[in-house]
């Protein structure tokens, strides 16, 4: 599964742009970092009609009256909007003569030299690359947006990772395009099969994941401590409120005993009823609060942390299926005074579909066990250690 | 993890049944496009240089290291940034393409850049060639004070002269760039309370040594740039240095700080990779005709100077033409005896001029036509190209090997830029010789030859490494030859072999030898006077050959402290991945 978000640059978006204005039927004559763009009345778009002069600048005097175009004009955006929805499927053909032969790790990472590859294609295959967009949101970050490839081969529900890095780097701006077909995947098929690679594609950005999380945790944890704080203070407040109502009530009931005025008496009386009132609610509310402290405030602690949850919402916005050729390649290896040839399973822009194992020990050649010379003959790594 | 509670995750999966839907309609054309739109709508904008596809890859040939420190030091480091690459990795055209996306955005009104005397030429002739940047010098005719011009290159001291200080500081400047920037490093100078003043909005800093005796160089210098980066001295002091072992301590914290202002790429971690470089220094005896002349030349010069040394420069000019060719040292004497009226040496100078005519024989050019028929020989279409420092010279080489039946091509200062262009192109396509005058500049782009001769040599090493420079530069494929040639006895033989060899100088690193002369700089004394005053000066032969020798070991030792700095700062940075960590 490979990360899929392109850099927005200038001269990117200005090449997006002008592609996408071409196929829209628009005529675009460019001077000097102004163009002037004609939309043929038939093309289907909503961003501009007839006349159009796009500057490519951020500077408002520059730009006038006219379209700015840039990675953050809204003209920009309102095509790459439009530009995202027009044709999220479609279908294309990687063959072994558009791609080069992808040398497994096994391969990569030993030091025996390569002298020839040679693929020899079957039967074609199918496989459906989808991306999609991850949404990462809690409250205490901003909303991480990731957008992510994974491809599946449609019969076998295999997950081909090298495969979407093939698409991606054979439909980057600029280069020459890919012919594009009508899909011929069911939907029901294509549902399952995103049924089949979502869960994975989750746990390809678990990393991901795991930083938010922790970073939400900490936000959490640091906002409970914050109303801890709060709440203590809330109690020394109370405690300082209550000893200041029985001090109060305790001078009143003095001056209730040593009272020789009935009206004086009856005031102070009354005023001291209030005051016990209100020495009740202090006490009930310190102690409502002491007790919510020895708990740990369940409560809050639990609306925090659910405000604070995590959402990962995983959408899946195109889908791509792609035909590729599926056969064997022949890795020819020398070391100068012997050749020997490897032939191992391999699929167009999938690579090697196939596990080697040393024909010595048995071991699958792998990055950490490349494959190795011993005696002339083609073993693993760990068989030529000695 | 951490000694907190975690917060629950919460994982949709939308079904986005519309997209299932639009499977059985699907017009695919379209598909390509919306893949690339989907892709950019979730990338993130970005900043590029994007100045950069309109330089001329012909004139300079980008490396990824340096692409990478212009980017930083502009967007990540906010326009403020210390460039400490090793030697020979190309700062100069690290600050060339940050210049040039800063013109391109149009945030240049105003650049000042500041360098050790012997540099400033050359970067004027740098930023032009390569980068189409035009600067005025301070050592130009047209230069009228820093007052006069937005584009100016100077020398650091010219800045802080009396004459010129209070205008350069009175100004506010887009961008300053500092060469050498260890010459700040010391905040009691002149200099340091120069750079210190100085009003700007952006600034990038340049030295292979950013530590010259002690870490509080690097203090200095990055306060400069970034005041309040390491705080104050004596913390900085405190906190980095642990002062009984005198050895760095928080190492980590020091790496992160200066991450965020200097960028040193290594030389171990480029994929610059230079091909062996054979130098063959050929020393010939003379005719005795040749000889007296040589002697005679000698002597006038010596008695001249010791009654005028308001002549050093014409008489310095005698000395070198000597050994070039009797037809450059003609030209000058006659010009000598046709413009002054009131000449005190016209018997002298006319006995120059008949030894001049009696030599038949010009032992160099002979020696010269044994290497380029080695080189029609052996070498792809014979192609050698010959410096000389003067006109005539080249004049009279390109007649011989004409006549001798060589392809000739003649380059000098002269020429337009398409004219010069034409040159070089008819040189690569015809092959044969090109005979070439110092005009031939950093931008011409001439690795499709490998063997370069040194017709006469130029006291200034710094001529002798640009030299080098033309064939000897990235791209070049082969093994590079040079060729030196000189007469036996004459100064050429003694700047050559008591001088040049001594430092190594025709092997040294493309950038190595100016942190040796700018040390040499900053004791105040320039090579060519140098040279010329102990000729001039020397009693006998035996004085000339110590005065050589002293000179030589001065050279030896700035070399040895100028390697040892870079050893050293080598050793200070070990460990600190300073170009990478935050990727």
């Amino acid at each position: 599964m490979t990360d899929a978000a392109l850099s927005v640059t200038q001269s990117t978006i200005e090449q997006f742009t002008e592609e996408y204005l071409h196929t829209l039927g628009c005529d675009i004559n460019k001077q000097a970092g102004r163009w002037s763009v004609i939309v043929p009345e038939e093309a289907e778009t909503d961003i501009a009609t007839g006349k159009l002069t796009l500057v490519c600048s951020t500077d408002p005097d520059e730009v006038g009256d006219e379209e700015a175009l840039h990675p953050e004009s809204s003209f920009f955006h309102a095509l790459l909007e439009e530009a995202s929805e027009r044709s999220p499927t479609g279908r294309v053909s990687i063959t072994a003569a558009d791609t080069e032969i992808i040398l497994p790790s096994w391969l990569v990472q030993s030091e025996v030299s390569l002298k020839k590859t040679e693929f020899t294609p079957y039967y074609d295959r199918t496989a459906l690359v989808a991306l999609f967009r991850l949404g990462i949101e809690t409250v205490s970050e901003y909303q991480t947006e990731l957008l992510h490839a994974i491809a599946v081969d449609t019969r076998s529900d295999e997950i081909l990772p090298e495969l979407s890095d093939t698409l991606l780097s054979r439909t980057l701006i600029g280069q020459e395009t890919v012919q594009c077909e009508r899909t011929q995947v069911d939907p029901d098929s294509a549902k399952q099969l995103v049924k089949h690679v979502r869960e994975t594609v989750v746990e390809d950005i678990q990393p991901r994941i795991d930083e938010v999380h922790e970073a939400a945790s900490r936000s959490a944890d640091a906002e409970i401590e914050e109303y801890r704080r709060l709440q203590q203070q809330r109690i020394e407040e109370l405690e300082e409120a209550r000893t200041s109502l029985v001090n109060r009530i305790d001078d009143l009931s003095v001056s209730i005993e040593e009272s020789d005025g009935q009206e004086q008496r009856a005031e102070a009386l009354k005023k001291r009823k209030e005051l016990k009132s209100e020495l009740e609610e202090v006490e009930s509310e310190l102690g409502s609060l002491r007790k919510r402290r020895e708990q740990g405030f369940p409560e809050k602690q639990r609306e925090i942390r659910e405000r604070h949850a995590l959402e990962v919402v995983a959408t899946p916005v195109t889908l791509t299926e792609v035909q590729y050729e599926q056969g064997e390649v022949d890795f020819t290896l020398t070391n100068q005074t012997v050749t020997r040839t490897i032939t191992v399973g391999y699929g167009s822009g999938v690579g090697v579909t196939e596990t080697i194992e040393c024909d010595r020990c048995g071991t699958a050649l792998s990055e950490e066990n490349p494959v190795s010379w011993v005696d002339g003959e083609v073993r693993c790594e760990n068989c030529s250690s000695p | 993890m951490g000694d907190y509670d975690l917060v629950d995750v919460e994982v949709t999966h939308e079904d986005n049944d519309e997209l299932f839907d639009s499977l059985s309609r699907s017009d695919s054309d379209e598909h390509l496009q919306t893949l690339q739109a989907v892709r950019l709508q979730a990338g993130q904008p970005d900043s590029e240089l994007r100045s950069l596809k309109q330089l001329d890859e012909d004139s300079v040939k980008m490396l990824e290291h340096q692409v990478d420190a212009a980017y930083r030091a502009l967007f990540e480091m906010d326009g403020k940034a210390l460039l400490a690459d090793e030697v020979g990795l190309g700062k100069t055209i690290e600050v060339g393409m940050i210049l040039k996306e800063m013109h391109f955005r149009d945030t240049d009104d105003s650049v000042l850049i500041l360098t050790p005397a012997q540099l400033a030429k050359q970067w004027q002739a740098e930023l032009l060639e390569k980068f189409g940047l035009e600067f005025v010098c301070n050592y130009d005719d047209e230069f009228d004070g820093f007052g006069a011009h937005d584009y100016i290159i100077a020398s650091i001291d010219t800045a802080k002269s009396e004459r010129h200080r209070m205008t350069v500081l009175n100004r506010n400047w887009d961008v300053l760039v500092l060469d050498e920037a260890h010459y700040v490093k010391n905040e009691e100078t002149d200099r340091y309370d120069l750079i210190d003043q100085i009003s700007y909005d952006y600034a990038f800093f340049l030295t292979a040594t950013p530590i010259q005796n002690e870490l509080t160089d690097l203090y200095n210098i990055v306060s400069l740039l970034r005041p309040g980066l390491f705080g104050t001295r004596d913390v900085f002091y405190h906190y980095f240095v642990d002062s009984n072992q005198e050895t760095l301590v928080n190492r980590e914290e020091l790496q992160e700080r200066l991450n965020k202002v200097m960028i040193r790429n290594r030389r171990a971690e480029t994929d610059i990779d230079f091909t062996d470089r054979t130098i063959d220094t050929r020393t010939f005896q003379p005719t005795p005709e040749e000889r007296e002349l040589y002697e005679a030349v000698s002597d006038y010069v010596k008695g001249a100077y010791s009654e005028d040394q308001g002549q050093k420069l014409v008489l310095m000019l005698l000395q070198k033409e000597v050994v070039s060719s009797p037809a450059a040292l003609k030209q000058t004497i006659e010009k000598q005896l046709h413009e002054q009226s009131e000449l005190t040496h016209t018997d002298e100078l006319e006995s120059i001029l008949e030894l001049i005519d009696r030599i038949d024989t010009v032992t160099k050019q002979e020696r010269l036509l044994d290497i380029v028929e080695e080189a029609r020989e052996n070498v792809e279409m014979g192609r050698v190209i010959v410096f000389t420092q003067f006109r005539a010279t080249q004049r009279e080489l390109l007649d011989r090997l004409a006549t001798e039946g060589y392809t000739v091509h003649s380059f000098h200062g002269g020429h337009s830029s398409e004219e010069k262009e034409q040159i070089v192109t008819n040189f690569e396509e015809e092959g044969g010789v090109l005979v070439s005058t110092d005009a031939m500049n950093e931008g011409r782009n001439l690795q499709f030859c490998n063997i370069m001769v040194n017709y006469d040599l130029p006291w200034n090493p710094m001529k002798v490494e640009q030299r080098i420079g033309r064939i000897h530069r990235i791209g070049q494929k082969r093994e590079v030859y040079i060729f030196n040639m000189a007469l036996e006895d004459t100064i050429e033989e003694y700047v050559l072999e008591r001088l040049y060899h001594k430092i190594d100088l025709f092997q040294q690193t493309v950038g190595q030898l100016s942190s040796i002369l700018t040390r040499l700089e900053d004791t105040g004394s320039s090579f060519e006077d140098e040279i010329f005053e102990r000729l001039a000066n020397a009693d006998s032969e035996i004085d000339l050959e110590n005065d050589f020798d002293a000179m030589a070991v001065d050279l030896e030792e700035q070399r040895e402290l100028a390697e040892k700095l870079e050893e050293f700062n080598s050793g200070v940075f070990q460990g600190f991945d300073l170009g990478e960590s935050d990727d």
